[in-house]
């Protein structure tokens, strides 16, 4: 009988206050706090030209973000995407300059990213090896690689193809980087996916609980193996648009970017835990870090302190989110 | 032809007197265990099928192999006469077998209606998913039943009687042949099991072959047309509900006799109390459950799956938070969650888990014996290792643990010869009462009979023994009271005379 006065139902919040509890509602306040705060103190900060700028920086982690937050919340990491940046422009880069054609260009750099994704997750999926340590080491071996084949000497792009100028600074309509624009198209199709499309729910369903999603019927490991090459892919794409920026394949590209990238994921809400979280928070947290980054350089404070700053956040930020689903599950 | 319960058309139902679904000669083997053994088990369409059996009788096994989590080692699998071969969940779900499974299985952040929908979601154009649908149908799906759950919620936030409720419409969210219920009840109320027979008796009479396992007898007799019986991973009988009484379906249960395995050496237990425990409840399971044990007595506790056993263990012994109670050893008051003045006081427990909260499986035999008196080999801070390998050693021999040397990895001995390392453990510390959880859990039936040896001369050194187990011959041949749990309450305590499997078996159905 106890039992049965416990499953009176709970008062219900309201919608607005369900609205509230919502991360990325929170996430968008930050947001906007952030920006008020720089525009009052920071001249030049609410201009369109810095704006927009921002948002062309922020397209790489925004783009790389979308893959690393699938495979969160698939249930795994995946830390060699920054050394996927600098390993995919190297065939990109040989190959345009070989061929002078851009597409046979990205085709080679997407095979290569194709290849290093197929890695990844087979060797997590299929041979059950801790995806850290999988990606961990494929980091070192890509990295390394690297360093061995151009003798940390940049390549640089002789082709100069006025299309792969364009994806570093080309604006749609004279406003927005093109590299923005590519970034937000990724995103809307990439979220529509995780909420509307089965495998989308699939994979917060194999991250939410494994178990229950192979009761359910899914593939977990296939489920688990594209996630791995749609992050790799994802990362490709942000490569090619950093080899555009810089004019060459660099041996130190994209250097700690994967601590950038997941960072920003989990302050916007992303579990390492798997099945929770949204791209749309991962997208908000990339924004809040970079317009911040922006904002603290534009107050003349030294990278030194952005780092400090930026690593409080985070811990802040996730601490914060912890104890209220700890709240929520009522111990 | 299989049924939707959602959308059911006239007249699908039953052809003939092919089988829904037969199992021939099944088995299955776990290390060192059968767990089933030719076993047969038909059903008809449009019938609803109890399966019975005590804990460890093959009924999860079975089902498990219909479902497909596990897979078969022998034996064949028909449905409506045509063999199928089932390696997967997908594969089981794809011929109409649908399962409730007893422990919850759904993803606590999706809502209701989205895991109603989780195993093949509605779309719509260009296979979007059509969460309109899933909200409509599954809002039906509940008002068909009679459930009162709310589709939106998230079914983490919800009590589990209501999840159970949730596991049960997803069955039938989709076209089904086959509907398997394991003890679907265990945490509904009375109304809410009515309200779940009706839906049973209708899948019935759409032509669903239902399956329903359970413990508890009224409600076999009520809804059942026929009983399977497994027994030790065998069938023992398969017949119309109407052919059986409580009596006789209790004998196929239990039937075997208690053999020789438990050589008694101790003597009569003392009178001194070494623990007692008043009031004691638990936010999760127990209820008001009081008892006193005495040094040199085995106290066994005996319960069906769920009943509270392992949470009366951890609960006493202070690794669980409490409510409301009092526990004391040696008269000295036990605060709850504390398990350092637990292990002060002397009283400590066997883990029914012994790989994730008994073991260092890495670590070599004697760090895992040594691990609670550390502090007793101690000089100046440092352990002084040739007394701990010294203390280890006498363990090893007196307690006949085989192991090459001090130094093998502990996960590499055999169950039994694990469990002695950690009862070595506990008493190298010095102990007043122990609490053994499942003490004979995936050990094989040679090692079974020194476990009980042991447990027997721990008994005879003056420790109380608090023994939870699901096993009935352990409990007869060891115990000297038998206390029986149902529902997180203690029903009855009896001394070994009194007992008798029927008695204990009716108090742990209550």
């Amino acid at each position: 009988m106890s039992l049965a006065s416990t499953t009176s139902t709970k008062a219900q919040p309201s919608p607005l206050a369900r609205l509230f509890a919502r991360q990325e509602v929170a996430l968008l306040v930050c947001l906007v706090l952030v920006l008020a705060f720089f525009s009052v103190t920071v001249d030049n900060f609410f201009s369109v030209r810095n704006l927009t700028n921002v948002l062309g920086q922020a397209s790489l982690p925004l783009i790389a973000g979308i893959g690393c937050a699938i495979v969160f919340i698939s249930g795994e990491v995946d830390i060699s995407i920054g050394s996927l940046l600098a390993t995919i422009a190297l065939p990109l880069i040989i190959i345009m300059n070989d061929t002078n054609s851009l597409l046979l260009g990205i085709g080679g750099a997407l095979l290569f990213g194709l290849i290093i994704g197929v890695v990844n997750g087979y060797l997590t999926a299929y041979a059950g090896i801790n995806s850290l340590i999988v990606t961990l080491g494929t980091m070192f071996i890509m990295r390394g690689g690297v360093y061995l084949y151009t003798g940390q000497r940049a390549i640089p792009d002789d082709a100069s193809l006025d299309s792969f100028i364009a994806l570093s600074d080309g604006r749609l309509f004279n406003v927005l980087p093109y590299s923005a624009v590519i970034a937000i198209v990724l995103l809307a199709v990439f979220a529509y996916m995780m909420q509307h499309r089965p495998f989308g729910r699939q994979i917060y369903a194999v991250g939410g609980n494994q178990e229950v999603a192979r009761l359910a019927g899914y593939d977990v490991r296939r489920v688990k193996f594209i996630c791995f090459i749609i992050s790799a892919l994802l990362a490709t794409v942000a490569g090619i648009i950093l080899a555009a920026r810089v004019g060459s394949a660099q041996h130190t590209a994209g250097l700690n970017f994967e601590f950038q990238v997941v960072a920003a994921t989990v302050l916007g809400g992303v579990s390492l835990a798997g099945g929770i979280g949204s791209l749309t928070g991962m997208a908000l947290g990339v924004l809040i870090l970079q317009f911040l980054s922006n904002g603290l350089r534009g107050l003349g404070l030294p990278t030194e302190w952005q780092l400090v700053i930026t690593g409080m956040i985070i811990i802040a930020a996730v601490a914060l989110d912890e104890a209220k689903r700890r709240r929520a599950n009522g111990g | 032809m299989s049924v939707d319960f959602l959308h059911p058309s006239e007249g699908a139902a039953i052809d003939g007197n092919v089988p829904a679904l037969e199992l021939r000669g099944i088995d299955k083997r776990f290390p060192g265990v059968v767990a089933l053994e030719n076993v047969d088990f038909t059903l008809e369409a449009g019938k609803i099928h109890a399966l019975m059996g005590e804990n460890g009788a093959g009924k999860s096994t079975l089902i498990k192999i219909m479902a497909g989590v596990y897979g078969k080692e022998a034996g064949t699998i028909r449905m409506r006469g045509r063999e199928v071969d089932i390696k997967s969940p997908r594969d089981s779900l794809k011929e109409g077998i649908k399962v409730v499974f007893q422990e919850i299985a759904l993803i606590s952040e999706f809502t209701v209606a989205e895991n109603i929908f989780l195993e093949g979601y509605p779309t719509g154009k260009m296979g979007s998913i059509d969460w309109k649908k899933i909200r409509a149908d599954s809002a039906a799906l509940f008002n068909r039943i009679g459930f009162n759950v709310d589709p939106a919620a998230r079914t983490g936030s919800l009590p589990v009687s209501q999840q159970q409720m949730v596991e049960i419409a997803r069955a039938l969210a989709h076209e089904a042949r086959v509907v398997v219920m394991d003890e679907p009840t265990s945490s509904l109320t009375p109304n809410e099991v009515s309200l779940l027979f009706t839906v049973i008796r209708r899948l019935a009479a759409l032509g669903i072959a239902v399956v329903y396992v359970s413990h508890k007898l009224d409600e076999v007799f009520e809804i059942a047309d026929t009983v399977t019986v497994l027994r030790d991973g065998r069938h023992i009988s398969t017949k119309p509900i109407g052919e059986h009484t409580n009596d006789t379906l209790i004998q196929d249960m239990i039937g075997r006799r208690i053999d020789n395995l438990f050589p008694r050496q101790r003597g009569a237990a003392g009178s001194k109390i070494a623990l007692s425990v008043e009031g004691l409840s638990t936010a999760k399971k127990l209820h008001d459950v009081s008892f006193e044990a005495r040094a040199g007595e085995v106290l066994g506790f005996f319960g069906l799956m769920g009943a509270g056993r392992t949470e009366l263990a951890k609960a006493i012994v202070g690794y669980d938070p409490i409510t409301s109670g009092t526990i004391a050893v040696d008269g000295i008051r036990l605060a709850p969650h504390d398990t350092r003045t637990g292990v002060k006081l002397g009283i400590g427990l066997l883990t029914e888990d012994r790989k994730s909260e008994g073991l260092m499986g890495e670590l070599p035999v004697y760090q895992n014996a040594s691990l609670a008196s550390l502090g007793a080999f101690a000089r100046l801070g440092f352990v002084d290792k040739a007394r701990e390998h010294r203390a280890v050693q006498d363990y090893v021999d007196r307690f006949r643990i085989k192991t090459p040397s001090l130094f093998q990895q502990v996960k590499n001995l055999s169950g039994g010869n694990q469990q002695k390392v950690l009862i070595a453990r506990w008493l190298m510390r010095g102990l007043k009462v122990i609490v053994v959880d499942e003490p004979t859990r995936g050990i094989d039936v040679g090692a079974k009979s020194e476990i009980f040896a042991l447990i027997d001369r721990l008994a005879g050194e003056g420790l109380a023994v608090i023994m939870m187990t699901s096993e009935m011959p352990e409990l007869l041949g060891l115990a000297d009271r038998i206390a029986v749990m149902c529902e997180g309450r203690l029903t009855v305590i009896m001394s070994r005379e009194e007992a008798t499997q029927e008695k204990i078996l009716n108090a742990a159905i209550g």
